[in-house]
């Protein structure tokens, strides 16, 4: 267990010092600070857009992280031989590998949690799109207002974080298959089809209508492909539901049990991946 | 009565190559004990099977065939590295981390405490004290080299497995290295370790494991294999050698392995 911890740390502290890691932090504050010129660009809403616009910077860079350096991490290391000296100390496997993705789940939490709070000042600076919360006691003069960000927004960072983790042990699994481009691709892939699955299957529903009583289809799309894409969407995890940004812009609160529901399926799908990938390590040749 | 330590039984590993992945033969049924207190080199040409059979020993890789025991464990438990230090060949470090953070993260994963001294002495042991706040991506092939033996023996663990450890160090650092293997074998330590440099032989070993083309072919004490050296001198006329040889037990060693080498 201690070990595990300073597996976590050391991972973490590692991650950090990367360029991919840093480069992409970097990246992701320039949009978000940027994204007070681009909502410029309108006279109304201008604060709907930079919250679509930065919510938008900080899943994508979030999720690349996931993806390279979920599928560098371990990969590197075999590559690079420096997993040599670590797993060759009386250390599982499942130890080292626990405390790499670990890392990698801090080194998300840290990046999400940058990017919010500077995407959180820009929009103090602003005063768009925060929300009054509490006064302090005491006559008028002292009152003191402070300002949160929407409860949506949280959540959608909540949802980032769970996201961007989940397809990190995606590119975990692939990377300790394949090579680290290939991961990387695959990654990609299933996140893009995990995102966009959801409408596919909706759109080869048949279309029925009520025609004198009576329910009709009218438009009934190819059996194989409607065969095919519900195959895809019920294998591959549902992405979408992490993407709450609608909701953010309008402020719409997101209920306990969506927020609990969702964050258990990202967890349980990573759960399980690492599980999957935990049993691939164990019994791999690494030379 | 001296133990063994380390024991190999019937070991196999093979590699899958090439597009329809044809079993090819690195280490073949190889059988070896290592006695405890002592040290062994293991010579043998490039691509021997050299780094393959270490790697099995400290169970980076499985053997396909066999089985390895180090103190009793299996060698793909973790418990049989308990006590292990190991020196892999060309060794390297994660990018961005400072030597002293280095190997203050692999103190950690020692089943024992390491204080602050003990790991100032094995950098100053293995001469790398100096550079501890450099990162270490940063370091030459020979400090890199010290940086991992300084790990390696971190935790003064009663095994110690070094892959070519000579490889890559200038003649002052051969030779303090070299000096510390002395001070480890005073000090008892089982010591198992791959070379190609005949000339390290005699020095350092109290026994000698040749290994070409994946097969054991010689393992005895270091004052029989002299012997029979010194016989096979005599025998043997022609001293048109390369100069690179000059003792009776490295031309042996040195037609040994051109004998068994595959044609
Ligand atoms: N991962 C691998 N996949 C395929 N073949 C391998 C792998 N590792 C080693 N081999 C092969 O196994 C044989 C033995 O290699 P090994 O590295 O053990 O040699 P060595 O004795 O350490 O040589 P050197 O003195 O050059 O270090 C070589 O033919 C090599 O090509
Ligand atoms: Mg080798």
């Amino acid at each position: 267990m201690k070990k595990i911890l300073y597996g976590t740390a050391y991972s973490f502290k590692e991650i950090k010092n990367s360029k991919i890691f840093y480069s992409f932090l970097i990246f992701a504050l320039i949009l978000i600070s940027g994204s007070y010129f681009v909502s410029q660009t309108s006279f109304i809403n201008q604060g709907r857009i930079m919250v679509d616009f930065s919510i938008f910077a900080i899943s994508i860079f979030n999720i690349f992280i996931g993806i390279f350096i979920g599928a560098s991490a371990v990969y590197d290391d075999i590559e690079k031989k420096s997993i040599f000296l670590t797993i060759t100390r009386p250390l599982k496997r499942t130890e080292y590998l626990i405390g790499r993705f670990l890392g990698l789940a801090a080194a998300i939490i840290f990046s999400t949690v940058i990017m919010m709070l500077i995407f959180y000042a820009v929009l103090l600076i602003m005063h768009k799109f925060i929300v009054p919360v509490g006064y302090s006691a005491g006559n008028v003069k002292d009152k003191f207002t402070f300002y949160s960000l929407p409860q949506p927004l949280i959540i959608q960072a909540l949802f980032i974080i769970t996201e961007s983790i989940f397809i990190a042990s995606a590119a975990l699994l692939f990377s300790l298959i394949t090579s680290k481009a290939l991961a990387s691709i695959f990654a990609i892939l299933v996140f893009f089809i995990g995102n966009v699955s959801g409408r596919m299957n909706d759109l080869i529903m048949p279309v029925k209508k009520i025609i004198n009583g009576k329910i009709v289809i009218v438009h009934q799309a190819n059996h194989i492909l409607a065969a095919i894409v519900h195959f895809i969407y019920t294998v591959l995890p549902n992405f979408s539901i992490f993407n709450i940004s609608s909701e953010a812009a309008y402020k719409v609160n997101i209920s306990a049990g969506a927020i609990f529901y969702r964050i258990i399926y990202g967890l349980s799908y990573t759960v399980l991946l690492f599980v999957i990938s935990s049993l691939i390590f164990a019994g791999k040749d690494i030379s | 009565m001296k133990g063994i330590m380390i024991e190999l039984k019937n070991v196999t590993k093979y590699f899958r190559v090439g597009f329809f992945g044809t079993k090819k033969n690195a280490v073949e049924n190889l059988s070896l004990s290592i006695e405890e207190g002592k040290v062994t080199g293991f010579f043998g040409p490039n691509g021997a099977g050299k780094s393959t059979t270490i790697k099995m020993i400290v169970g980076l890789i499985n053997p396909s065939d066999g089985g390895i025991k180090i103190n009793g464990y299996d060698a793909s438990d973790y418990r049989a590295r308990l006590k292990l230090g190991y020196l892999p060949e060309n060794p390297s470090f994660p990018r961005g981390l400072k030597g002293i953070e280095i190997i203050n993260y692999y103190s950690k994963l020692l089943d024992k405490r390491i204080n602050k001294d003990e790991i100032y002495d094995a950098l100053k042991l293995a001469g790398i004290f100096y550079a501890k706040n450099i990162q270490a991506n940063k370091y030459s092939k020979g400090m890199t080299q010290r940086l991992a033996l300084a790990v390696s023996i971190l935790g003064d663990p009663e095994i110690l497995i070094f892959d070519e450890p000579l490889s890559g160090l200038d003649p002052i650092g051969r030779k303090e290295f070299k000096d510390i293997i002395f001070k480890l074998k005073e000090r008892k330590k089982t010591i198992f370790f791959s070379s190609h440099v005949l000339a390290d032989s005699k020095e350092l070993c109290d026994s000698i494991a040749v290994l070409v083309n994946g097969r054991l072919i010689k393992n005895k004490d270091v004052a029989d294999i002299e012997k029979e050296a010194e016989g096979y001198a005599e025998k043997k006329k022609d001293y048109r050698l390369p100069a690179e040889y000059s003792t009776p037990l490295e031309i042996y060693l040195y037609d040994l392995m051109l004998k068994n080498r595959k044609n």
